[in-house]
């Protein structure tokens, strides 16, 4: 490998040259399970408390995430990017959540209280399907690696959102935006 | 029909779980005596069995039977062993076993993120679809 | 939405899902590593660890026991990268004395939106792999090794998998019994 002698940076056959899979491809869902599992043991041992863990977990859903964006929207949308943010939240709990998970998400809710705040719910996510529920529910929810998933979707089309995993009802996923992006929405609404 | 209890020892003989459901009489030793009383014992009754036969063994030791109770063994072959004591006239303990293993032990605690194999499994959930698994099995009518 | 009707088996996962966290998981690596042997080895200890979970479910799904011999062991394999990964490997150039093979694949969802930058080329991107492969044959009393010695990414027409069989490993006994 060492020995040949390079002339252009260009391998003959770029991946861009291929194209982009309809997306049905399937591997076992034990497959998914085990390496899963292995992700949460690696993140484990380089950290010393869940709140590291939570986030560690998060970043990783986040590298997924920004990928996942660009794919879908190229592949389902035409390229084109949701800009309300009801319509965003929709095209996660539907149209994302399908094609990832097979199925929608259970529900969206809006906070009442506060109208920054909505609410994914997920009774059993795929990644806590063999977890049991701590009793204190105040313990690692591997479910953040999902919303990683979430947050970065969003950053990353200009919604800009924190986005956390709880235990009740299952998982239930706190999307909470930023001021200026409900303020937008609200101003694009008028219009 | 009963099912008394259970035993779940890896590769290495370590007891990762044990629970009982109908159990009339203890040993009167620590658990962690008794599971080494019994890996021993089936250790041991498991050369004995694959010595002494006088065909070609294939799956060796998976039962024996007293005139009150019966016990039944599988071993996977990565070494792990199931061990459920039942009465004597109860049926397909076997696959019992099996499906121990396969639909609560390889989905609860293997494709479990948040448990190491080598440890004691203390997963809820494990317990729970456990005790569903057995108290589903028709065998278990109510001790009778 | 193009996806309608399209309802995945509750066994199954979508593929990119798992192309993509293995993707975060290798690039986790590299900013946790300095150099490529590092996170090769890494992702080798990785894939040992997957491995002695994923044969208990391969057992248990299958109802499989011991191997008769390699070539037994190799089919096995073969039908692990069905089940699991959804691909149906070759299996190819036998060693004379039967203890190594090659697992030969054109597809693989592993590598599936992957393209090796100029200064990875030392990254053994499915490493992860010959892992696994230890990790589970260990478990069922079979030492074995495997490397790639074509790699797609790489620039191979082909991603072979050689598989050597070292040794078998004797049954654990009890502690304190001899």
């Amino acid at each position: 490998m060492n020995n040949t002698i390079t002339i252009s940076q260009i391998r003959p056959k770029s991946i861009l040259d291929k194209s982009l899979s309809k997306g049905r491809g399937e591997v076992s869902l034990s497959c998914f399970a085990l390496l899963f599992c292995e992700l949460v043991q690696y993140c484990q041992n380089r950290v010393y408390t869940v709140p590291e863990l939570q986030n560690k977990l998060a970043e990783m859903g986040q590298e997924v995430g920004v990928k996942l964006l660009d794919l879908y929207f190229v592949r389902e949308k035409n390229c084109k990017r949701e800009n309300k943010l009801l319509n965003m939240l929709l095209f996660i709990k539907t149209t994302l959540w399908k094609g990832l998970f097979g199925r929608e998400a259970d529900k969206l809710e809006h906070a009442n209280d506060d109208e920054r705040i909505y609410y994914l719910i997920e009774k059993e996510p795929l990644v806590n399907r063999y977890i049991s529920v701590p009793k204190d529910k105040g313990n690692l929810n591997c479910a953040v690696f999902i919303a990683g998933i979430i947050e970065s979707i969003l950053n990353c089309s200009g919604f800009t959102a924190k986005v956390t995993a709880h235990w009740h009802k299952g998982t239930t996923y706190m999307v909470q935006f930023e001021e200026s992006v409900i303020a937008r929405d609200k101003q694009m609404e008028e219009r | 029909m009963t099912i008394h209890n259970l035993y779940i020892f890896d590769k290495f003989g370590c007891l990762l779980y044990y629970a009982e459901w109908n159990r009339l009489k203890s040993s009167g030793i620590t658990r962690e005596e008794e599971a080494k009383l019994m890996y021993g014992m089936l250790f041991s009754l498991k050369s004995f069995v694959s010595k002494i036969s006088p065909l070609d063994t294939k799956k060796g030791f998976v039962c024996y039977k007293t005139n009150k109770y019966a016990l039944h063994y599988l071993e996977t072959p990565t070494g792990l062993k199931f061990v459920l004591n039942t009465d004597v006239n109860a049926q397909n303990v076997r696959d019992l076993l099996h499906q121990i293993y396969s639909k609560v032990y390889v989905e609860y605690v293997v494709k479990n993120p948040v448990v190491n194999l080598r440890d004691p499994i203390k997963s809820e959930l494990f317990k729970v679809k456990l005790d569903g698994m057995i108290k589903q099995f028709p065998a278990v009518s109510k001790a009778s | 939405m193009s996806r309608q009707g399209t309802r995945l088996d509750a066994k199954k996962v979508n593929s990119e899902l798992f192309t993509l966290t293995y993707g975060a998981l290798v690039s986790q690596l590299m900013k946790d590593y300095d150099n490529a042997d590092d996170v090769n080895k890494q992702l080798e200890r990785m894939g040992y660890n997957i491995g002695i979970r994923l044969i208990e479910d391969y057992l248990a799904r299958t109802g499989t026991g011991r191997c008769y011999d390699f070539r037994d062991t190799a089919e096995k394999i073969q039908a692990g990268f069905r089940l699991y990964l959804g691909i149906s490997p070759v299996i190819t150039n036998w060693s004379s004395a039967g203890d190594e093979f090659s697992l030969q694949f054109e597809t693989n969802p592993l590598t599936e939106f992957v393209e090796l930058p100029d200064n990875c080329l030392g990254l053994k991107y499915m490493n992860v792999l010959t892992g696994v492969l230890r990790g589970a044959c260990e478990m069922v009393q079979m030492d074995v090794t495997s490397w790639f010695v074509q790699d797609q990414l790489k620039g191979d027409n082909v991603t072979e998998l050689r598989v050597k069989f070292i040794k078998r490993l004797e049954d654990a006994i009890p502690a304190g019994e001899d």
